[in-house]
């Protein structure tokens, strides 16, 4: 099963040393009988290598938003996007057309990309070009702002001879350069009477063109410029040749037949089997027979399964039981070594070489590293996945393909000269240094591509056919290689940073012109406090709740409420890991049904199982032949109940069903078993149960973090968030990602329950925390998707307490209709005048609707995120997009609860936006595109139709409103603070200095910002001082679906009575 | 209006509602304006509602005096002395409670995809093609004569390609969905020649000269070889739309659409398409046992193809693919088996049940979970009982056979493909040289070979 025992400490050993002589084993029948030592620890190596640059998705049951690009966070952002690009063959930001979009319509503004330009361009501004009418900053600012199309020869060819391109001037030219074309074409046709203007002065030619021209559209002299212009352009290319490449020829084979002949893809051949090979192996239960052997692993089971000679098989996968029997037996770092001989490839490649068959099927090869290194998150059985079998099996069917189409190339390619068809034995190796040789080089732009390029910029910049005319060969080339260096990666990363820049200063503006307005919270005590998580879904229902009176107050913090636990709810049959990925919890805690409901709890159960059953045997029951031949003759038309019910009327048919199901049996009450007896552990190895020193610290350091140490009111609701929806594989990516991708109810039960311990308080008030004793905790559960409240243990607080406990219930319900008219605005199959009830509804049937795929929008549109005191943006709206992460500068006097704070918020924030960032970029090559074909595979991922690689990343429709704009985070407490805050942490650090997250520093004190940039803080000056005002959150978002700015809403200020603000909207 | 014209009205209805709703989409959307998407949606399941209440309406009528068929004539296409291509409807005891059923389930479709494609960039493509879909269907189970019929035929087959090959920028959809029509356009060469065969055999395409139009105790009316013939070429036909050995290998490919469309055509309605032609013509099998054997083998054989093929798929659609295949199969040998009205209620038991199966195939996960936690456990591997008798080394033989989908396209590749693309390629060169020969100008690919 698994390699030989190998030396592991022979990294010195040159690859040319003799191999050892325990090496070698009599099962390899291949000329690569003794693989060295070396070698062994190369291709081990590269495979680690490889292994960095796979998704790191797993199953997809529980979907966690990480950073696509994990591998490259230690190489600056705006390199690694590009590294990334080049290794995926991905889109490193949105493409051009889309900002330009964005820059039509005043998300960019001309200002924004201005200052980009000129911080990017820094000395190298003033350089002059063509022979000094203009400075590469004109020049790039004039291709930033204006689209010119880079095509190839036949594309141009194309549009000269469809379009009037020739004929008439573009037309987004400055009047300024308008003009000067248009005044030189009036000049220089002394040659064709014809042509000449009534007067040769300036003034007047250009008074008779444009007098000309709002008649016609193009006046003669327009079209004499830009003729005039394009035979200047012509003859200036016409000095120099085209240059001519030659890139280093592509190390996989594969892609070398392409580049040699684009029909020849051994890929196409490879995957559909090597597909089958991996869905089966993995696979966790959809198939009701699991693969023969796959306790050996993939290459033995596929090898043992496919060597025998027997059936047909496909014309290129002849020679494949052979090459498998072959591999029987022989541990897959042996066959890879032979069959990387084989091919030849230089032990210098051997890393790239790995590293690109890897990736073409990456997300399959990515859910086996999974599997590999964490078997544990296997949906039900734990395979032996390695990737190395993987990479092993793959090199060998692919150097079968390979056989197969060289035979192909060489016979289509030549027809009489045979030279590359592979002699049996070493002819692989031949063929690829054949095709290595034949593989084409690469063409710059034609002459007439040149031409073209060069009359569109010179027409933009106002140059006219004699300014061209007069540039002499150097010259010439320095302004043409200025151009075409300012290729379409660079100008798109200055278009991002523009985009960035401007919801920068939007959001910065807004902050600064807000907390001049911000007052501490009253001195009589709040109402009741809520502390939620800090997802910028929560947002909006803590402005709601604010919006309700002065009087409720809010929180956030990570959703898992320092509560790690692995738990088991009463429905749960097994035990499921509810905290942030990074940590691994040590306690378990499960729900219990309450002692005298137990015996209704064990009737529910087994009715439960007997309807499971029931249903279990006959969705597979229907798949059958003889049951299912009956089952589906005689019964299925039954089916077509559901099928009308839940396809026509989804919310009644989902109330109708919870109805019944309420009314057969009452909701059994249950506990939390929370507290631990004994010190015995489980047989997982953790503790059932916490004790009450591990409660103490978990409610200090909350309590703590969110700055209620003092001031506490009489009721807290703890909330956490999870989300419900149907026919949705990724509907755990919509759960709350401080729970490690699973709904936090649980965890806010658990803290109401220790925080509500009279140990734990007198334990707490001995070290100085005072809880007041009428303070009571409450835990509950936000759903995102259908906006609804559920409470736990509510009847378990004093009768003293019912009154406040009701007054809480009315204002979630409240502020839960306000949250859902709110995120209504957002659904296009939402009216934009829709009631709150209305929307209430809405959002509820999306929740149990079959048919949606979008049931709520998850963390889309997510840019910034504050940490800091409520206190300082409360009243703020901001639109559902921000982090919010109560953090008190005052009571953290040594920074260590800015420390921990980072810890836990730093990962898990960044990771969501940027997981949001690169598939909304790239929603094919790092999202997983969209939703109608994908087909669950194996029940670990999701296929596009049937055969397919894994897609990882998330859906289109969840991305499809999302601006990627990486996460700006703004933090209250001073430059120096955070950086003594962020030193201990090498993760958090990596995220700032490499620019993955735009740090912000808030002073606590006086409110200035300062924006980090390269190692330093740079003060922020805002651009405008005023922020629009209104009363409500309503008035400023309804009647609107796409962003909205910041603003401030009256009605959620602590006090009431803000002196002369003026009212917006 | 006397009850003949009631009739008519209601059947014509039935046809022209998804017909009309086809050129109010598809005319503004060709001139540059499609209309929105609540309008499309609505405009297309107004059309499968008007024709779900008339095929109602007409079932009522139809009821209410025994199930007596009615014929409607519709006109003529053409006539050549004693032979006439006529298009002529019939509203009997199989046509109407199908229309009913199928149109019922477009409109359901129609409901569902109106939310699952909201946004979609091929939305009205989608609507445009369920409603071509709906058309083809309607025609093709109204069809009164072989002729009509036929056109219905390739109304769904060439709808049913195109939204396979939905996401045109998809390499493997757009295969699948070549792969698809080359299947369908093989085998509706059986069907063209069966039309042929009624035509020389009758003079026309009328179903009523060819059997006694009283379904289900039809009385054929043609010599039993004839009966025979034709019987065995729309077996063939069927064959194809409803993916039966070797034929099948298309069916599990063609899941690339979007999931509604999946559902309506190869979990309901396109892939009972060839058992309600051979109903439709049960009285021509009475009289062919022959074909009924055929059918008996192909159905059976396709059945426990499928169905060992289908337990080793690991995603959910390949494996409704083959579920939805191995119905298929059992339905054609219950058709074989001489029986009418065990067929017509498993196909549309069948078809319902497993179109839902199919729209709640992404929530495998979900409905997985419950089951755990309904059952306190994983529902284990249901293996499969008889193949736990085998011994291990012939289990991971079958294993692979149906891993290799029972090496269908590789037998289908080898014995028809290869040889059918070599005789072209014959067929090219020589038409190439015979030119040569008559000293034409081989032409600019003369050199290719």
């Amino acid at each position: 099963m698994g390699d030989p025992p190998l030396p592991m400490a022979t990294m010195t050993h040159p690859p040319e040393l003799p191999a050892p002589a325990e090496l070698t084993d009599p099962a390899t029948p291949s000329k690569a009988d003794a693989v060295p030592a070396g070698r062994i620890e190369l291709i081990r190596t590269a495979i680690e290598s490889a292994a960095r640059f796979l998704p790191t998705q797993g199953p997809i049951g529980v979907f966690i938003a990480q950073n696509a690009l994990q591998a490259f966070e230690c190489e600056p952002f705006e390199e690694a996007v590009v590294h990334a690009a080049r290794l995926y063959g991905t889109q490193p930001y949105l493409a051009e057309s889309r900002y330009r979009e964005e820059l039509a319509r005043g998300r960019i503004r001309a200002a924004d990309l201005e200052s980009v330009l000129d911080r990017d361009l820094r000395g190298g501004a003033a350089a002059l070009l063509v022979n000094g009418k203009l400075t590469l900053r004109d020049l790039r600012l004039t291709l930033l702002l204006h689209s010119v199309r880079q095509e190839d020869d036949a594309a141009v060819r194309w549009t000269l001879t469809e379009q009037d391109v020739l004929e008439r001037l573009r037309d987004d030219l400055s009047p300024e350069a308008r003009w000067r074309l248009l005044s030189d074409g009036a000049d220089t046709t002394d040659d064709d009477p014809n042509e000449r203007l009534p007067d040769a002065d300036d003034e007047a030619a250009r008074r008779a063109t444009f007098s000309l021209d709002d008649e016609t559209g193009k006046s003669d002299g327009e079209r004499h410029a830009a003729s005039e212009l394009w035979h200047a352009c012509v003859e200036a290319v016409a000095l120099s040749r085209p240059s001519i490449r030659h890139p280093r020829p592509p190390v996989r084979l594969r892609d070398l037949m392409q580049a040699v002949d684009p029909a020849v893809d051994t890929d196409a051949l490879v995957h559909p089997l090597l597909i089958r090979f991996c869905a089966a192996f993995l696979d966790q239960g959809v198939a009701a027979w699991p693969m023969p052997g796959r306790e050996r692993g993939l290459l033995e089971a596929v090898a043992r399964m496919y060597c025998g000679r027997f059936g047909p098989t496909e014309p290129w996968s002849a020679q494949l039981p052979q090459a498998l029997r072959r591999v029987r037996g022989v541990p897959a770092v042996e066959v890879i070594a032979s069959e990387l001989q084989r091919l030849g490839v230089p032990e210098t490649e051997w890393d790239e070489f790995v590293t690109r068959t890897t990736l073409a099927l990456r997300g399959w090869a990515g859910m086996i590293r999974h599997l590999e290194e964490r078997p544990d998150r296997a949906p039900v059985e734990a395979v032996p996945a390695r990737l190395i079998d993987f990479v092993a099996l793959r090199l060998v069917l692919d150097r079968v393909a390979a056989e197969w189409a060289s035979r192909q190339l060489g016979f289509r390619s030549s027809g009489t000269d045979d030279a590359t068809s592979p002699q049996p034995g070493n002819g692989l190796r031949g063929v690829w240094t054949e095709l290595r040789d034949r593989s084409p080089p690469q063409r710059g732009p034609g002459s007439l591509a040149r031409a073209f390029l060069l009359h569109q910029v010179s027409q933009l910049l106002g140059l006219t056919a004699r300014d061209i005319r007069n540039l002499d060969e150097n010259e010439l080339l320095r302004f043409e290689q200025a151009i075409t260096s300012f290729d379409g990666f660079s100008r798109r990363r200055l278009l991002h940073l523009a985009y960035e820049r401007r919801h920068r200063i939007e959001t910065l503006d807004a902050l600064a012109a807000h907390v001049r307005f911000a007052t501490p919270s009253s001195s009589s005590r709040p109402l009741f406090q809520a502390v939620l998580c800090m997802d910028e879904r929560c947002e909006s229902f803590r402005r709601h709740l604010e919006e309700l009176g002065p009087g409720f107050e809010t929180f956030g913090t990570a959703g898992f409420f320092g509560v790690p636990m692995y738990y088991r709810g009463i429905d749960d049959w097994h035990a499921a890991p509810l905290c942030p990925i990074v940590m691994r919890p040590r306690h378990t805690v499960v729900e219990l049904p309450e002692h005298e409901a137990l015996s209704r709890h064990e009737f529910q159960r087994n009715l439960r199982r007997r309807i499971g059953q029931l249903t279990g045997g006959v969705s597979t029951g229907s798949r059958t032949l003889l049951r299912g031949g009956l089952f589906t003759a005689f019964a299925g038309a039954v089916a077509a109940v559901p099928l009308v019910a839940r396809v026509a009327f989804p919310r009644l048919s989902a109330r109708l069903g919870r109805t019944a199901a309420e009314l057969a049996s009452q909701q059994v009450p249950t506990r939390l078993a929370l507290e631990r007896e004994g010190e015995d552990f489980l047989p997982d190895g953790t503790h059932a149960g916490f004790d009450v020193t591990e409660m103490v610290a978990i409610v200090r350091r909350v309590l703590e973090d969110i700055g209620l140490t003092t001031g506490c009111a009489r009721l807290v609701a703890v909330i956490g968030h999870g989300s419900s929806s149907l026919n949705n594989p990724h509907e755990s990516a919509y759960d709350c990602g401080a729970c490690g991708g699973g709904p936090g109810g649980a965890n806010a039960r658990a803290f109401a329950m220790m925080a509500n311990d009279p140990r734990v308080r007198s334990r707490l008030a001995a070290d100085g925390l005072v809880i007041p004793d009428d303070t009571r905790f409450i835990g509950g559960k936000l759903d995102t998707c259908a906006d609804t409240v559920t409470w736990f243990d509510a009847d378990r607080l004093p009768e003293s307490h019912r009154g406040d406990v009701d007054m809480l219930r009315r204002a979630c319900t409240q502020a839960c209709i306000a949250d859902a008219h709110e995120r209504c605005r957002r659904f296009e199959s939402a009216p934009l005048d829709i009631t709150p009830r209305e929307a209430s509804q809405h959002v509820e049937a999306r929740s149990v609707d079959l048919a949606q795929v979008r049931p709520e929008l998850g963390h889309a549109t997510n840019a910034a995120a504050i940490i800091g005191r409520r206190s300082r943006t409360r009243g703020l709206f901001l639109d559902r997009r921000s982090f919010l992460v109560s953090y008190d500068p005052t009571a953290d006097e040594d920074g260590s609860i800015l420390t921990r704070t980072l810890a836990a918020v730093g990962p898990v924030a960044s990771g969501i936006n940027l997981a949001y960032f690169f598939s909304a970029v790239d929603r094919l090559g790092y999202g997983c595109n969209t939703k109608l074909p994908h087909n669950i595979t194996g029940l670990i991922g999701v296929m596009d139709g049937q055969s397919s690689d894994l897609r990882t990343g998330l859906p289109w429709q969840t991305v499809e409103i999302h601006e990627p704009l990486r996460l700006l985070v703004v933090i209250d407490a001073t430059p120096e603070q955070i950086i003594a805050a962020a030193s201990p942490l090498a993760g958090v650090r990596q995220l700032i200095e490499n620019q993955w997250i735009h740090l912000v520093s808030w002073d606590p004190e006086s409110g200035t910002l300062a924006v980090y940039d390269q190692g330093t803080f740079v003060p922020y000056v805002p651009e405008h001082n005023d922020i629009p005002v209104v009363d409500r959150s309503v008035s400023w978002y309804a009647g609107r679906r796409d962003h909205l700015a910041p603003a401030r809403v009256l009605a959620a200020l602590p006090r009431k009575s803000t002196p002369a603000a003026s009212h917006h909207s | 209006m006397n009850e003949h014209d009631l009739v008519s009205l209601l059947v014509v209805c039935q046809l022209a509602a998804p017909a009309a709703t086809l050129a109010l989409v598809g005319v503004p959307t060709l001139l540059g304006q499609p209309p929105s998407e609540r309008s499309t949606s609505r405009i297309v399941g107004g059309g499968f509602a008007t024709a779900f209440i008339a095929g109602l309406l007409t079932l009522a009528v139809l009821a209410s005096r025994d199930f007596r068929p009615e014929i409607v004539h519709l006109g003529s296409w053409f006539s050549v002395g004693h032979h006439e291509a006529t298009i002529e409807l019939v509203a009997d005891a199989l046509s109407v409670p199908y229309v009913c059923f199928s149109a019922g389930l477009c409109g359901l479709v129609n409901a569902f995809a109106s939310k699952y494609l909201h946004r979609e960039p091929g939305f009205t493509r989608f609507f445009l093609l369920l409603a071509v879909f709906g058309t083809g269907m309607n025609l093709m189970v109204l069809a009164g004569s072989i002729d009509v019929l036929f056109a219905g035929w390739e109304l769904l087959g060439i709808s049913s390609t195109l939204l396979i090959g939905f996401y045109l920028e998809r390499g493997n959809a757009v295969r699948a969905a070549l792969r698809a029509f080359a299947t369908y356009r093989v085998c509706d060469v059986g069907l063209l020649a069966a039309a042929v065969m009624v035509h020389r055999a009758v003079g026309s395409g009328d179903f009523n000269r060819l059997f006694g139009e009283n379904w289900p105790h039809g009385t054929c009316l043609v010599p039993a070889a004839t009966a025979t013939i034709v019987s065995l070429l729309l077996v063939f036909a069927a064959m194809g739309k409803s993916a039966q050995v070797p034929f099948s290998g298309w069916l599990p490919q063609a899941m690339e659409g979007p999931t509604p469309s999946s559902a309506i055509f190869y979990g309901a309605l396109s892939i009972h398409a060839g058992a309600y032609v051979l109903l439709r013509c049960e009285a021509l099998l009475e009289q062919a046992p022959l074909a009924r054997l055929a059918l008996i083998v192909i159905g059976l054989g396709t059945a426990l193809h499928a169905n060992v093929v289908g337990r080793v798929q690991t995603d959910l659609k390949s494996m409704l693919a083959y579920a939805s295949m191995t119905q298929a199969g059992l339905i054609f040998a219950e058709i074989g088996f001489g029986w009418r009205v065990i067929p017509l209620v498993h196909v549309i038991s069948h078809a319902i049940l497993r179109s839902l199966q199919i729209l709640r195939s992404p929530s495998a996960l979900h409905d997985r979970h419950e089951l755990e936690a309904a059952l306190g456990g994983h529902p284990g591997a249901d293996r499969w009982a008889l193949g736990r008798l085998l011994p291990e080394a012939l289990q991971a033989r079958i294993y692979r056979i149906a891993l290799d989908r029972g090496f269908e396209e590789m037998v289908v590749g080898r014995l028809f493909v290869v040889p059918f693309l070599w005789l072209i390629e014959r067929a090219a060169t020589l038409e190439r040289r015979w030119l040569a020969l008559l000293g034409g100008d081989p032409g600019p690919g003369g050199g290719r070979s």
